[in-house]
């Protein structure tokens, strides 16, 4: 390999001057939509249309119209929820993490990825509350002080659940703002119409690019990013605890924490390489979101496949090595049972696909890449399916043993959390820069000069 | 305001004791006014400061601000009026409010007639138990007789009588409708009146229909039923001269071999035998009895077996023959009959474990005279007269009961007298039909003739509590009342008379049907009365009964301490002739040459013949066998199954003689090969929204001509259709071909078993190998004081599932429905599981009732976010259903998959709201809450009794003890199994069953601590096996 470790990469390709980087990003903000953006927004919309009725009816008659039965009290409910926490953790991760780790490719797709995140756990949100017998009366789950003193549980997880992704939602929501803030003055300073600018001007809570600015603006970040690190790490250590608390053999184990953070990110960058490969084309982006980020990010879903992968290993391990007969059954029955199906496709989608990401040739075509990063997608919503579903279906008691089946209604609101999702994400591209415009600034060529003369030596 | 006060009278000071002046102590008029009013004249009313400003005073206009208010409120809510609960304008003397009053009454479910209580809550019948001074039954009835409660409210009752036009039925009057059948009646020449009913086990009915008889001279009564035990009593005849089959002394029985019987399953009596049964497996008296079944299908009987014989019904005689000529081989038995038949071969020509005939063998030898062998009511005659045989020869007569026997007030009628009728009814001989409370379109074998017969008969007239298929071709249907609304008295032991009296008022415009039989023998439309038939039984019995007592006490007193009481006891002579008549001894053909398929007929568990099978709770009682809801089906040993390709739920179609039925196959472990096991009673045509259309008709398999009896023909044929049907089960399909699925309930420490010999040798033995205490990180809490537990034997319980229902009466537990069966989701709180382990030709099965195990830790508890499941001071997992938001995390988490959750409002979404009527409101018990959409619920070891029992014992100033309360599980028990109680009180003695030797905890090893011990149960098979 011949690679020049005296240069450092450019985060930024195609030697882009910074007003060219700030009007690539900001362009789609000053044009109308085309016909493109209201077939892919309709589409959507109309996916959310389709969970929003399931949901109405849902309501009306009740829980029955779902698949879950007697032994198996949590399916696509909990399954869906548990997917769309997992796909949020990659913009904290991405922006939080990587920035306090110093990684300069981050900026180009930190925005979207954190974009994401807080469009994902709205989805996923919806889900503890809509999963319910009596949605109605989901109040009860906040400890509020009444007159019947009435509190809650606070040794359930399904009540650290709350607590924990309100939190991350919160936090995420304000990272995100916060480094909205130098974008929102650079918008301000564009824009020529007089509602956006009063809008922009509103948001941007007075930003003038002074020094100042940006020295309180470094330090907050700096803090948020700290602050937003250790929750990337227990949102779904929490969620993880659902399971992990239980004591039904296939959820009471302890490698739960560590191997649902693993796998939240490995599920969260699939998801956001899934995004970007269609922004950085449609809204030629492809000098900031490189092909280089997309390799990274894909080193990364190699990374995490590998550590899901582990896991997946070491639970039949434990399970043998335990000696719990119930422990050895759970797992036997998930690979040669009636879920055998879902398992292997499991375990083929997140553990077997990526390692073709072991070749760079495959790292960087948009192609492979696509088919491994939706297979991932695929095989992890089934993960949390295999984990929920398959140790539930065959508990402790024979008698008890049963099938589930979907219903189209469970169906219905997969498909309108899907809908939620991208509906959010694609009103958000045309309303907001889906790059850190000032971040990017900050790493392109010759923003940051050297005594070496980095500019001179690219 | 102020006239209403002068109009009273103030002579003297009201209260002499205070006064503030001595105008007001002297009575001052003027003084003692002004006390009525608050406010000196002025200020109220006529107070105004500014007289321009308002014409409104200040209580004028908060009157207009309130009413205003009001009336905004009432005009803008969605006010429904929402039924009004009024409060006894006289309070009738008996009732207290809040407090259940209980009535002695007889069940009319089936003909063993049980002694029942009905326990009614301010007037309106809630709950059935048995009546525990009832000899009979003991305070335990079963699960038809608890159900029945929901016959009575079933809102699809007829409600008025009905005539026919064409196909559709209008309302009549009473008067009109008995005017015009009294008319007919009274001007049918010399044309026959049949009279059709079930068997008659009243004798008062009985006395009736004579009465009716001279009235109307040319009537004939046709009895029927279509399960009866003839075929046995005519063998006993022949074998003994005179009288019926007797009873059987169980509990003294060491060894009993049951022959295609299912004494404690569906035959009759089976709430005495089962208790007698169990009094002969008592872990106390360490007193084992043991059970060897033969049958063609695992039967509920069966599945106690500790050994049990896969024969087909038509090689019973020669397995008894084989017996017995190995028995005499053997010495044991001395007689110069002899039989070319060799029982080792016959064995294996049918497949039989010859170590299994050996031990039957030997134990029938060493045990003569505390053995008995009992023959299904369906065996032929020859199978009968051999087993009686086998039985005097080994000495097993002093088993027979000689303190009561069955009583048949008349015989029933046979075949050939209904081909009889229906050849009169054929040639115009018939004038009239009168159903009286049967349906013998549905249950006639087709092929009398009997519904075509009737299709051209005008008068036909029906008198029934539902619609069905006799009501259906006829001219009137009139409705009669349920049996909680009727008088009655009922004769089927000797010694007994059971009463029935009513504990409500007909719901509907029905009349009791003696009544209506009695207005019509007087010819007078006008002499109905509501007490008609009570002034005939009350003369009836005081020309009759009361004759039997001293005439020291009234009529009045003997009527009201028989009608407290809900029977009489009497000595009456029961010696029967116990002298075996040698010469009736004569078998045509022993070996059986059918090569086809048999099909054997059997009654249905829970539906009977038919009569309940509008009774939700009884349809969607799991099989005790196969777990199956809402259906029949045909059942198949697997080598049939696999010999012919067919799986469950093909269809198949079962032809006898022509006959043919398409019916979904279900693959029943331990059935005998190459026969078809089907229930009757399903496939209704006419009867309730719940019924109809559910299951097959299988009666249209019935035959007039038997080939070997009414319920079991040979060489049927069946044939695999294209179709499927999906049969709904409470529990999954037990694989036999999955070895790490096999015997996981035994693995994983479900159901403990043993051996009675490993018992009596080591009587620890289970506990060492499970002990109940496991170490624990935390210091348990305390209960000092009252701590509910409840301990079930396993040695006992048969799995019958008569505590099922009796758990959904008492707490209001509703019908889901054959699709919510299938998605897993029925709602009972109590479950009996089924395991089977070993081989599906010669199973061996395991039964367990779960429920709630009330841990002490209880894994629910913490995992509920909103602290919707809590536990007691005493020791009970408590559902608050008001904070219930509906997670479900407590059932996953719960190991015994005991809770329950309400994914529709099941009361609404079961038959389009069916069970939301109003008529079912009054069913509800109102001591528990009737749960809501979206909750989760499960077995509250009926806190509303402990509740009950604790506010009893605190109004007598005493601590609550474990012995005041009886669950309704427990309460219905036919054999005691279930025992709850103090876990604390060293005295009681539910304390002996908690801390029992052979006690364990399911699933213990969790350590969980739950307050449910079961006993393990203790299989009697030989030691030389263990």
């Amino acid at each position: 390999m011949n690679i020049d470790y005296s240069q450092e990469a450019p985060a930024v390709a195609g030697r882009l001057t910074l007003a060219e980087i700030e009007e690539l990003v900001a362009k789609p903000l000053d044009s109308r939509p085309d016909k493109k953006y209201f077939i892919a927004l309709s589409i959507s919309g109309g996916a959310l249309m389709i969970g929003a009725v399931c949901l109405a009816i849902s309501f009306y008659y009740g829980l029955g119209l779902w698949g879950n039965n007697q032994p198996i009290g949590w399916a696509f409910d909990i399954v869906n929820f548990v997917f769309w926490v997992g796909i949020g953790h990659a913009g904290t991760l991405i922006s939080a993490i990587l920035f306090l780790l110093r990684q300069k490719w981050r900026t180009g797709i930190a925005r979207f990825a954190e974009a994401m995140t807080i469009f994902a756990v709205i989805c996923a949100g919806i889900f503890p509350a809509i999963h319910t017998g009596r949605p109605w009366l989901d109040g009860y789950l906040l400890p509020y002080p009444n007159q019947h003193h009435l509190w809650v549980n606070f040794t359930s997880p399904l009540l650290w659940d709350v607590f924990a992704v309100s939190t991350y939602f919160t936090v995420s929501l304000v990272f995100w703002y916060i480094g909205l803030i130098p974008d929102f003055a650079t918008l301000r300073d564009r824009t020529s119409s007089k509602i956006k600018k009063t809008i922009y001007s509103l948001f941007s809570l007075g930003w003038r690019h002074s020094s100042r600015h940006w020295q309180h603006y470094e330090k907050a970040y700096m803090l948020l990013a700290g602050f937003a690190t250790p929750l990337v790490l227990s949102v779904h250590t929490i969620v993880s605890f659902d399971f992990a608390v239980s004591i039904l053999p296939g959820w009471h184990t302890t490698i739960f924490p560590p191997y649902f953070v693993a796998g939240a990110i490995f599920s969260g960058f699939a998801m956001v390489v899934t995004v970007l490969v269609f922004v950085r084309k449609i809204f030629n982006l492809e000098n900031i979101i490189t092909m280089d980020h997309l390799d990274k990010m894909n080193k990364v879903i190699l990374a995490t496949g590998m550590m899901v992968g582990y896991a997946y290993g070491m639970e039949f391990f434990i399970a043998w090595y335990s000696g719990v007969q119930a422990e050895q059954f759970v797992f036997v029955n998930r690979a040669f049972g009636p879920y055998a199906w879902a398992y292997w496709i499991m375990v083929s989608c997140n553990v077997i696909f990526p390692q073709l990401f072991w070749v760079r040739k495959f790292r960087r075509s948009i192609p492979v890449m696509m088919v491994i990063v939706i297979l991932v997608n695929v095989g992890m919503w089934f993960e949390r399916f295999v984990i929920t579903v398959t140790s539930l279906h065959r508990d402790f008691l024979p008698s008890s043993w049963a099938y589930y089946t979907p219903t189209l209604y469970d169906f219905g609101i997969l498909i309108g959390s899907f809908g939620l999702f991208f509906t959010l994400v694609i009103l958000f591209t045309k309303s907001l820069p889906v790059v850190s415009i000032s971040e990017v600034k900050a790493v392109a060529e010759g923003a940051q000069p050297s005594h070496h003369g980095g500019v001179a030596n690219a | 305001m102020s006239e209403n006060f002068e109009k009273q009278p103030f002579e003297t000071n009201p209260d002499p004791n205070y006064w503030r002046s001595f105008k007001e102590l002297y009575s001052d008029k003027e003084t003692i006014e002004k006390k009525f009013h608050e406010f000196e004249k002025g200020v109220t009313d006529d107070f105004d400061p500014n007289e321009n400003l308002s014409g409104l005073s200040r209580r004028k206009f908060l009157a207009l601000l309130g009413a205003s208010a009001a009336f905004a409120g009432v005009a803008c809510s969605d006010y429904k009026d929402k039924g009004e609960i009024i409060p006894y304008n006289v309070k009738p003397e008996e009732i207290t409010l809040g407090k259940p009053n209980f009535y002695a009454s007889t069940c009319t479910g089936c003909n063993s007639n049980c002694g029942i209580l009905i326990k009614t809550r301010e007037g309106r019948p809630i709950k059935v138990d048995g009546n525990p001074d009832h000899p009979v039954n003991q305070g335990k009835i079963c699960s038809k007789g608890q159900a029945n409660i929901l016959n009575l409210y079933d809102p699809e009752r007829i409600k008025t009588p009905l005539r026919k036009n064409y196909n559709t039925f209008s309302e009549i009057d009473w008067t009109k409708v008995d005017d015009s059948i009294i008319n007919i009646l009274s001007n049918v020449g010399n044309k026959e009146i049949a009279i059709i009913t079930h068997k008659i086990n009243s004798p008062t009915t009985l006395k009736l229909l004579d009465d009716f008889k001279s009235a109307y001279p040319t009537s004939k009564i046709y009895s029927y039923e279509l399960f009866n035990d003839s075929i046995r009593n005519s063998a006993w005849q022949k074998c003994y001269g005179s009288g019926n089959f007797p009873l059987i002394n169980w509990n003294d029985a060491e060894i009993i071999l049951a022959l295609e019987s299912d004494f404690l399953g569906a035959d009759e009596n089976r709430i005495e035998n089962s208790r007698l049964f169990a009094q002969g497996r008592d872990v106390d008296s360490k007193k084992f009895n043991r059970l060897y079944v033969a049958e063609s299908a695992l039967s509920l009987t069966g599945i106690n077996a500790d050994y049990r014989l896969s024969i087909k019904p038509e090689n019973q005689l020669e397995f008894v023959l084989g017996l017995l000529s190995e028995l005499k081989n053997k010495g044991a038995i001395n007689t110069n009959l002899s039989y070319d038949v060799n029982l080792y071969e016959f064995a294996k020509r049918n497949k039989i474990d010859t170590k299994k005939v050996d031990y039957l063998v030997k134990d029938l030898a060493d045990k003569k005279g505390k053995s008995i062998i009992y023959a299904g009511n369906s065996l032929s005659e020859d199978v009968h007269i051999a087993v009686n045989l086998l039985n005097e020869l080994l000495g097993n007569t002093n088993l027979y009961r000689k303190d009561a026997s069955n009583v048949d007030l008349a015989p029933i009628s046979t075949y050939k007298e209904f081909e009889e009728l229906v050849n009169k009814m054929k040639n115009n001989q018939v004038a009239a039909v009168i159903h009286i409370n049967c349906n013998p379109v549905y249950h006639l074998p087709s092929d009398i003739g009997y519904k075509e017969a009737l299709s051209n008969l005008e008068d036909v007239f029906s008198l029934s509590e539902m619609m069905n298929e006799s009501c259906q071709m006829s001219k009137y249907v009139l409705p009669i009342n349920h049996n909680f609304e009727s008088w009655g008295d009922y004769k089927t032991r000797s010694g007994i008379i059971s009463l029935s009296q009513p504990v409500i008022m007909p719901l509907h415009n029905s009349r009791q049907m003696e009544a209506i039989l009695i207005t019509w023998i007087k010819k007078d439309s006008k002499s109905y009365s509501d007490t008609l038939y009570h002034d005939y039984l009350k003369s009836s019995w005081m020309g009759n009964n009361y004759a039997k007592y001293s005439q020291s006490i009234s009529f009045d007193k003997f009527w009201y301490s028989a009608l407290h009481n809900g029977f009489i006891s009497f000595p009456e002579n029961n010696n029967f002739n116990l002298n075996f008549n040698y010469s009736s001894v004569n078998f045509g053909n022993i070996q059986s040459n059918n090569n086809g398929f048999t099909l054997v007929l059997r009654e249905s568990y829970s539906l009977g013949d038919g009569r309940f099978a509008n009774n939700g709770w009884l349809q969607e009682l799991p099989h005790p066998v196969s777990k199956i809801t809402w259906d029949n089906y045909a059942a198949i040993s697997h080598n049939t199954a696999k010999s012919l390709g067919l799986k469950d739920n093909d269809l198949i179609e079962v032809d006898v003689a022509g006959r043919k039925l398409r019916i979904p196959v279900f693959v029943q472990a331990g059935n005998a090969d190459n026969t078809v096991v089907i229930e009757l009673g399903y496939g209704r045509e006419y009867s309730g929204i719940v019924a109809t259309g559910v299951g097959f008709n299988a009666n249209k398999l019935l035959s007039k001509n038997t080939n070997y009896s009414p319920w079991i023909y040979t060489n049927a044929k069946i044939d695999k259709v294209a179709g499927k049907y999906i049969l709904a089960s409470t529990q999954e399909h037990h694989s036999f071909d999955i070895p790490r699925e096999q015997d996981l309930h035994l693995k994983r420490n479900i159901v403990v078993e043993g051996t009675v010999a490993q018992y009596l040798a080591n009587p620890t033995f289970i506990k060492d190998k499970h002990p109940i205490e496991h170490e624990s990180v935390y210091t348990p809490f305390e209960y000092k004081e009252v701590k509910w537990g409840m301990s079930i034997d396993l040695n006992k319980c048969l799995a019958c599932g008569d505590c099922i229902v009796a758990c959904n009466v008492e707490n209001n537990v509703p019908v889901v429905g054959k699709d919510q069966v299938l998605k897993s989701r029925e709602m009972q709180w109590l479950r009996i599981d089924r395991y089977y382990s070993g081989m599906p030709e010669d199973p061996k099965i395991s039964v367990q009732p779960m429920l709630c195990q009330h841990c002490d830790l209880a894994p629910c508890e913490n995992v509920c976010p909103v602290v919707a499941t809590t536990h007691s001071p005493d020791g009970l997992n408590q559902m608050t259903y008001n904070r219930c938001v509906g997670t479900r995390y407590c059932s996953n988490n719960c190991p015994y998959k005991v809770r329950r959750f309400n994914f529709f409002n099941y009361r609404d979404h079961f038959r389009n709201g069916y069970q939301e009527n109003p008529v079912f409101a009054l069913l509800n018990n109102p001591e528990v809450t009737v749960r809501s959409r979206g909750v989760m619920e499960k077995c509250t070891f009926c806190v509303q009794r402990i509740s009950d029992a604790r506010s009893e014992a605190i109004r007598q100033g005493r601590k609550v003890k474990g012995s005041d309360v009886k669950t309704a599980c427990q309460e219905a028990c036919p054999t005691n199994a279930i025992k709850f109680g103090d876990i604390n009180d060293t005295e009681d003695e539910f304390y002996k069953y908690r801390n029992h030797e052979l006690g364990y905890y399911s699933l213990s090893e969790l350590n969980i601590k739950p307050n449910v011990t079961y006993i393990a149960k203790l299989r009697n098979i030989h030691s030389e096996e263990v």
